[in-house]
């Protein structure tokens, strides 16, 4: 039985790419692993105190809270699941979890529209550096292969 | 006893003697000596530029019987004021009095025979106010291109805003000092001169607002409120809108609008999650409110700190002129919102597991029960002493460090974390910005702003106030309304004095109305916007500047112009 880690965060977006990751864990049986990679880069843009370890954790308890909702998720359609919850750039962050983890498969979203952060270019891009680097099969749904082990 | 008396009086003796010689000397030196003062004869008078203001360290010489050295030299004092002592030996047959100043004209005054009749009396002051004229040298256009500059790099995040304004000092004295060296036209001013226009009230508040809110936000309390609105609210999704807009608006007034919206947001998101709404359809509002909340205060926003600080306002001034309009803003922007979001509010509906609903209650909890009880009193303390503390000259920047050091000493006295908790980064800001504002000032940018704002408002109080009110607003949506207001400070005192029936302050009001309310025509507006964005969109929910301005701009142009009404009706 092999792993896939599934980076996510909580927004609509994000729930579709959790329940295609959900559809193919079931379909092969995988351990499901969601991972939420934050920063707290946005507190520059405020001018008055911000007590960065008070935000941090609630940024914490948030992404606790999204990535219970994802699990409850995947535990309803009878998937195995659990959450990873890291704070740092999202590309080390990931290619630390995965290798941490022994992944067998890495999903990720594909860029809600033109409003999204993140542009499929980039992602693509990304991708082809880190499958490499990792060893790891990297996809972005809804090209991911039937088979992750 | 006797004894005592015996000893203890020649053990006085030498104490007594030498608190004798120096009262004596002190009498001496303080007494001002009558001879001099019965001989001393000159000028005296204030250096004014052309809208009325004092002209600090203005150099004047007195020339006398057309002698090429000057018989006495002196600078203008902060409050434009200046002596020139002639010198009391020799025979005076003509005056003249000469004033320059680096941004000025040199003027030259002559007496007139009379008046060289009454100098020539002993102990006769001539007085004389000299009005210099500006001239347009090359400092004014490279501290005018160096604030722009800093501007546009504050608006488009291409440095942090602290690092943008102290590169604009560095490169304001590295003319002013080293160019101004080569060529005195690119003078502005002196390291001393810029540090005159750094507001130490403003820092100081700022600093001991930090603390107390620094201890405050890790007892949870803005989570509790949030939790507790969603109970309270059972479900109906306009109820629990309004009683988020009413928390928010309260905490930004008290404490910080930033610091209120990056606390609730998570929750906030997570209560929408659990109703299965928008999410922006409950933070959008809550985030506008706080934005309005924090208007009605001295410490709500910086702008209104540093308004309050150039102004002397107290606290209960923003609360007596503001905080009405600013309620009644609120009210306005509660229908608005409701009617905004309709739609959204009918849409929930989601049913999330008993789970996630117990996580949700656990994020709602007081986090540490003992230290919200202390800080809720010192809290309590310090807004007594905001309110109550202007009767007994106690400012608002010593509250504030009173609040600061009783919250350090008792709810946590942990010294090296809690300056670890004051944002110096923000600090360096407000000083290297005062500098920066300071240079367009010394240069006469601002001065010709006002008169260029004069011009177009004439005499006429009522479209001075719209002026000011709804440019400040407008500015405040594509510029950081920080660096905007402190610069538009002098220039609202100018119109003050220019502008008949302004003396009651409304324009400096009318600066805060529109320059806070403009914050949330967009996105960029304000610095609790982008927070709010920043959480939301690391949630997956990311709001554009485009979806941001649609319903942010209309509630801008409702609460402003509620704002603005208010102003009127109260002032005029």
């Amino acid at each position: 039985m092999g792993k896939i880690l599934c980076a996510t965060r909580g927004g609509e977006a994000s729930i579709q790419t959790q329940d295609a990751a959900i559809k193919k864990a079931k379909e092969t049986g995988d351990e499901l692993i969601f991972i939420y990679v934050f920063d707290v880069e946005f507190l520059a843009h405020a001018k008055y105190t911000l007590r960065s370890d008070v935000v941090t954790d609630e940024m914490g308890r948030m992404a606790d809270f999204l990535m219970a909702m994802a699990i409850d998720r995947a535990k309803q359609q009878g998937v195995n699941a659990r959450s990873v919850i890291r704070q740092g750039d999202f590309k080390t962050e990931l290619v630390a979890t995965a290798k941490e983890e022994q992944v067998t498969l890495v999903i990720l979203g594909r860029p809600a529209g033109k409003d999204s952060h993140f542009k499929i270019e980039r992602l693509q891009d990304l991708i082809g550096k880190l499958e490499p680097e990792t060893g790891i099969p990297f996809c972005i749904l809804p090209d991911c292969p039937i088979s992750s082990s | 006893m006797r004894i005592i008396r015996r000893r203890g009086v020649p053990c006085l003796i030498p104490y007594l003697a030498l608190l004798l010689i120096v009262g004596l000397w002190l009498v001496k030196v303080f007494q001002p000596s009558a001879v001099a003062t019965a001989a001393r004869r000159g000028v005296a008078g204030h250096v004014l530029d052309d809208q009325g203001e004092p002209i600090v360290d203005a150099q004047l010489r007195l020339y006398i019987n057309r002698e090429a050295e000057p018989a006495a030299e002196t600078h203008s004092q902060p409050d434009g004021a200046y002596l020139l002592v002639l010198p009391e030996e020799k025979t005076v047959t003509s005056v003249r009095v000469e004033a320059e100043h680096s941004h000025f004209e040199l003027s030259v005054w002559t007496p007139d025979r009379d008046e060289i009749t009454n100098l020539l009396e002993a102990g006769t002051f001539v007085t004389h106010d000299i009005v210099l004229e500006r001239q347009i040298v090359a400092s004014f256009w490279i501290a005018t291109v160096i604030f722009i500059g800093m501007l546009l790099l504050i608006a488009t995040e291409r440095l942090h805003s602290t690092l943008a304004v102290l590169l604009a000092v560095v490169l304001i004295f590295g003319v002013s000092l080293l160019g101004g060296a080569i060529m005195p036209d690119l003078f502005i001013f002196t390291f001393e001169q810029a540090l005159e226009y750094v507001d130490f009230e403003v820092i100081f508040l700022l600093l001991g607002m930090m603390i107390v809110i620094g201890v405050i936000e890790e007892t949870g309390i803005f989570q509790w409120l949030a939790y507790q609105a969603y109970r309270l609210s059972r479900g109906r999704v306009w109820l629990l809108t309004v009683i988020l807009m009413t928390i928010t608006t309260i905490a930004s007034a008290s404490l910080d609008n930033v610091i209120t919206m990056l606390l609730i947001t998570p929750i906030a998101l997570e209560i929408a999650l659990v109703l299965g709404i928008n999410p922006f359809s409950l933070l959008v509002p809550a985030l506008l409110a706080a934005n309005v909340g924090g208007t009605g205060t001295l410490i709500g926003t910086p702008v209104n700190i540093i308004i309050g600080s150039y102004t002397e306002f107290g606290f209960n001034d923003f609360l007596i002129n503001l905080m009405p309009g600013v309620l009644l803003g609120e009210v306005g922007l509660v229908f608005f919102v409701l009617l905004w979001y309709r739609k959204d509010h009918l849409s929930g509906g989601q049913k999330l597991s008993a789970d996630l609903i117990k996580r949700l209650e656990e994020n709602g909890r007081i986090r540490d029960a003992a230290k919200l009880r202390k800080s809720g009193i010192v809290f309590a303390g310090l807004l007594m002493l905001f309110i109550f503390g202007e009767p007994l000259h106690l400012t608002p920047d010593i509250a504030a460090l009173t609040g600061a050091v009783v919250m350090l000493i008792w709810v946590n006295p942990d010294i090296e974390q809690m300056m670890g908790v004051v944002d110096w980064t923000t600090l360096m800001f407000f000083i290297g910005l005062f500098i920066a504002v300071g240079a367009i000032q010394e240069v006469g940018l601002l001065a010709m702003l006002a008169t260029g704002i004069s011009t177009i408002v004439g005499t006429n109080l009522l479209a001075a106030v719209l002026v000011v009110v709804w440019g400040s607003a407008l500015l405040s949506g594509v510029v950081d309304n920080i660096p905007f207001a402190a610069a538009m400070l002098p220039v609202v005192k100018l119109l003050t004095h220019t502008v008949p029936n302004a003396e009651n302050k409304v324009l400096f009001y009318a600066l805060s109305t529109g320059a806070n309310l403009g914050g949330n025509s967009t996105l960029i507006g304000s610095s609790a916007n982008l927070v709010v964005a920043g959480v939301t969109e690391r949630a997956g929910y990311r709001i554009t500047f485009r979806q941001f301005l649609k319903v942010g701009l209309p509630a801008t142009i409702v609460t402003t112009a509620i704002g603005c009404l208010w102003l009127l009706v109260h002032f005029m």
